[in-house]
């Protein structure tokens, strides 16, 4: 007996290894965030969710960055030192010279071009790779039209400048080589660990601030210094990402002295933590809206959508919510170029309940059943109940809710949308064209059914013009059309950012594009 | 000869005891040592099953664990394909050729048919393909890489819902009718009663913000490992300590009871050596549900307690509609309560002579 205990005694010693806690980090030299979720990858062509953003972000950069400490977020270098175009179809990037990838590899333009060939490239299906389709036969590579990707209006010229023929004139095309789909791309690295499994640690090289380290999938990502890095070295060595799916206890954690940094907070908490040090919100550049359903009755009469638009009050909304929303009448954002202060419907009960009679709803009786429908979650519910309380009041119509699961929701908006849908939009990069195109005709985020001559040349006239006073005249008619005349859907209100910032960092990164990029932070 | 095989009887259990303690006190368990662990178990059961006559049972068993498993893995296919909303559906919605093209590459243009036929072929070869969320990753790889941390905890909580309710029970039953005795059933219709998503939080904020002494959330070491035990715990505690109460009295009042008591045996022998052993036998029936509450249980309390566990797996990857990875967890989860099923079934045998399995 006491021999097999010896034996299991032996075995159980051998047999363990402590775990390690935290790997080893030095937590003075480290800040700790949450991504909320294991990223679904490191391959910034495929990448498009905020976990995978948040982490890449500090890890890769692109030919073009922002300038978050200009009001008007202007296109900043990066890897290109400065671009050139006369009339905002060909445009010329010079490269910086010098710049070495974590691995020690040089970069070249070549690597540009392979970025912009992966993402052209069908095999790879990428959900971003319509970005490079205003290039010159970059929608004919991505269908196979075109097979020789030479074709491609993309050159590296004898200067060793990348030379870009767009199909037509695109004034914020810079802005696109700030998005992380574009970003250069090693081939011999993907050919050497393969398609899925070269953007993993150990293997990934990168140009950023920082380089991946470690990887333990579903627990926690380490990111280590680029020593290689061709601008100010990072100031604090690593970056501990955790992903905690539950904002609570995020936050229960953030208030143990685990995390530096929470993203988003629970919104039922939010009120309570005003008072905490750490506590941050701001604006970003993001819609709230409803779209309407212009194909079925009753909102197929513009009169209808507007006496809507009259009978809503955006306040009442924000102050229910109380997360530092601020209500929006017109389309675009504050802090973007192109707010209107003054543009779009703003309440007037009076004169809602009259552009109604006028629409042949004197009846109200007479006036169909209509649903507001959005996906399962407490703060739409209790936007959609306001609204119906809302409409009610002012119009005394009653409106039905529906709710559904976020995939059946996203499959019902295309098959067949609600009669008031709710959805979100986020700017893909720092210009009116991101919430523009959503309305365009041809649009696969246009839901409402809404389609206009007029709006679509006036978009496509915004994009090409050059002249920023001209630009600005441009798209107040777009706007005006949309928020004031047209309506396929009512903005509601920009949405904000709550987070915890933990008081030991300094100089924490600020913008309305919540791009975390964290290397200029320093640790207290 | 016969010492040699009482300690083999035991080897699965000191070693399993060993493997308990050393994870618990946050070492990582090198997978040798339970893989031994486990064939120790599987040899275990083997011997019963010969000693038993059960041998044939045992296999028939097994079949029709095998064949349900076909009909679940079978049924989530068709009811995933029904259900609206696909794997590339997002807020952003994506130019239909681009769609077609990531959709191409998983092969979601084949005939229903012939997905439904590779994907059988695949669990098979033990294949089960790679996940539509996380580019580049094995589900097979998904699935080692979090189930340890969510078979520590629900292997902690079913000890502890042992250890606090088979004594809590017995105590009641000794104690009928006395304030001991409402007190703790008192406790135990609370502990059935509410919802983990609510002791946590008070858990929680008592003894992490309040005391200090356990961590809030992950799962790295003791301190983070007795919270989210207990509170999964309590449940299934509770409903053991109520079950083993009305087994004790019942088997109390029974005749060979009176008789050793009449013999004059002490009260402590004859309620831990006649009465608890005979007693346990719906306690231990109760193994397969409870295997199945701590596994639904731990959805919630993964969540709660930030744990890399694979629970979260089988919510998110419904709402990503990842099919690869809803089905590979389908398949686990169902496995697990197939096994425990099984398990229970055969502890019963081994335990009450009366029951006969063929």
């Amino acid at each position: 007996m006491q021999k097999w205990f010896t034996l299991t005694l032996a075995l159980t010693l051998l047999a363990c290894t402590k775990k390690s806690l935290e790997y080893g980090l030095d937590i003075k030299d480290t800040i700790r965030i949450n991504c909320q979720t294991e990223p679904p990858t490191m391959d910034w062509t495929k990448m498009h969710d905020t976990a995978s953003h948040m982490v890449s972000i500090n890890m890769m950069e692109g030919l073009t960055g922002i300038d978050y400490d200009n009001a008007e977020l202007p296109a900043t270098p990066k890897l290109a030192t400065e671009w050139t175009t006369k009339d905002a179809r060909v445009w010329t990037f010079t490269l910086r010279k010098g710049v070495k990838w974590s691995d020690g590899v040089e970069f070249t333009a070549q690597h540009v071009l392979d970025g912009f060939e992966r993402l052209l490239n069908p095999k790879t299906g990428s959900t971003y790779s319509y970005l490079l389709f205003p290039i010159k036969n970059g929608e004919a590579y991505f269908k196979g039209e075109v097979k020789d990707f030479s074709q491609v209006g993309v050159k590296i010229n004898d200067k060793g400048q990348i030379v870009i023929e767009l199909v037509k004139p695109m004034s914020y095309f810079p802005y696109i080589m700030g998005h992380q789909a574009t970003f250069p791309i090693r081939k011999d690295i993907i050919a050497k660990y393969g398609e899925d499994k070269w953007a993993d640690a150990g293997r990934i090289a990168t140009i950023g601030a920082y380089n991946l380290k470690i990887w333990d999938h579903d627990k926690n990502i380490v990111l280590e210094r680029n020593d290689n890095y061709y601008g100010d070295k990072a100031k604090t060595k690593n970056i501990l990402v955790y992903m905690i799916n539950d904002y609570s206890t995020a936050v229960n954690l953030y208030h143990s002295g685990k995390l530096d940094f929470q993203e988003q907070l629970p919104s039922n908490e939010a009120r309570g933590l005003k008072t905490d040090p750490g506590f941050k919100q701001r604006p970003m550049l993001g819609l709230y809206y409803y779209g309407f359903n212009v194909k079925k009755p009753p909102f197929d009469n513009a009169k209808v959508r507007q006496a809507f638009a009259y009978a809503i009050d955006r306040k009442q909304i924000t102050d229910l919510l109380a997360g530092g929303q601020v209500p929006l009448n017109g389309f675009i954002p504050p802090g973007m170029f192109g707010h209107e202060a003054d543009v779009g419907i703003h309440a007037d009960p009076a004169k809602a309940a009259k552009l109604l009679d006028e629409a042949g709803f004197k009846d109200r009786s007479h006036f169909p059943r209509v649903t507001i429908g959005f996906n399962t979650d407490e703060t739409h519910q209790r936007i959609a109940e306001n609204v119906q309380a809302q409409l009610k009041k002012n119009l005394g119509v009653q409106v039905e809710l529906a709710n559904e699961e976020w995939k059946v929701y996203l499959n019902h908006l295309i098959t067949d949308a609600p009669n008031i849908y709710r959805l979100g939009w986020i700017a893909d990069y720092p210009d009116p064209d991101t919430f523009y195109s959503i309305f365009l005709s041809n649009s696969e985020n246009n839901h409402s059914g809404w389609t206009n001559k007029t709006y679509d040349n006036l978009v496509a006239q915004g994009a090409s013009e050059l002249n920023k006073e001209k630009r600005r005249q441009i798209y107040l008619k777009a706007q005006k059309l949309l928020t004031e005349e047209e309506l396929p859907m009512l903005p509601i209100y920009v949405q904000t950012y709550s987070s915890l910032i933990s008081p030991r960092l300094k100089n924490f990164p600020n913008n309305p594009l919540e791009r975390i990029e964290l290397k200029g932070t320093t640790i207290q | 000869m016969n010492g040699l095989l009482k300690v083999l009887r035991l080897a699965p259990w000191i070693l399993f005891g060993a493997c308990v303690l050393i994870s618990f006190c946050g070492f990582n368990l090198n997978p040798i040592f339970i893989w031994l662990t486990l064939l120790s178990f599987v040899v275990e059961l083997g011997l019963v099953a010969v000693k038993k006559g059960l041998v044939f049972y045992m296999l028939r068993r097994l079949g029709e664990a095998l064949v349900t498993l076909w009909l679940i893995a079978s049924l989530t296919f068709l009811l995933l394909r029904i259900l609206p909303g696909g794997p590339f559906d997002e807020e952003k919605a994506l130019p239909p050729d681009v769609k077609a093209s990531i959709e191409a590459k998983y092969k979601l243009h084949d005939p229903l048919l012939k997905q439904y036929a590779d994907y059988l072929k695949g669990i098979v070869t033990g294949d089960l393909g790679e996940s539509y969320k996380y580019t580049g990753r094995n589900v097979a790889d998904i699935i080692t890489e979090s189930v340890p941390d969510s078979v520590q905890l629900g292997i902690y909580s079913i000890l502890v819902a042992y250890l606090i309710g088979i004594p809590f029970g017995v105590w009641a039953a000794a104690r009928q009718g006395t304030w001991i005795d409402a007190l703790l059933m008192t406790l135990a219709i609370s502990g059935v009663a509410m919802p983990s998503f609510l002791i946590a939080p008070i858990f929680i904020l008592i003894f992490c913000f309040g005391l200090g002494w356990f961590e809030p959330a992950l799962w790295l070491g003791p301190a983070y490992y007795v919270l989210p035990t207990i509170v999964l715990g309590i449940r299934p505690a509770a409903s053991i300590a109520r079950l083993t109460r009305a087994s004790v009295l019942e088997v109390i009042r029974s005749d060979f009871i009176r008789t050793a008591k009449a013999k004059g045996l002490e009260e402590s022998k004859v309620l831990f050596k006649h009465v608890l052993r005979n007693s346990m036998i719906p306690v231990l029936s109760l193994t397969g549900p409870l295997v199945a509450s701590v596994l639904t249980g731990s959805f919630v309390i993964e969540q709660i307690f930030a744990i890399p566990g694979s629970a979260k797996h089988l919510i998110q990857s419904v709402s990503n509609r990842d099919y690869p990875l809803i089905l590979g967890m389908t398949l686990l989860f169902s496995a697990l309560l197939v096994i425990a099923n099984l398990i229970t079934d055969l502890l019963i045998s081994v335990i009450d002579p009366r029951v006969k399995m063929s």
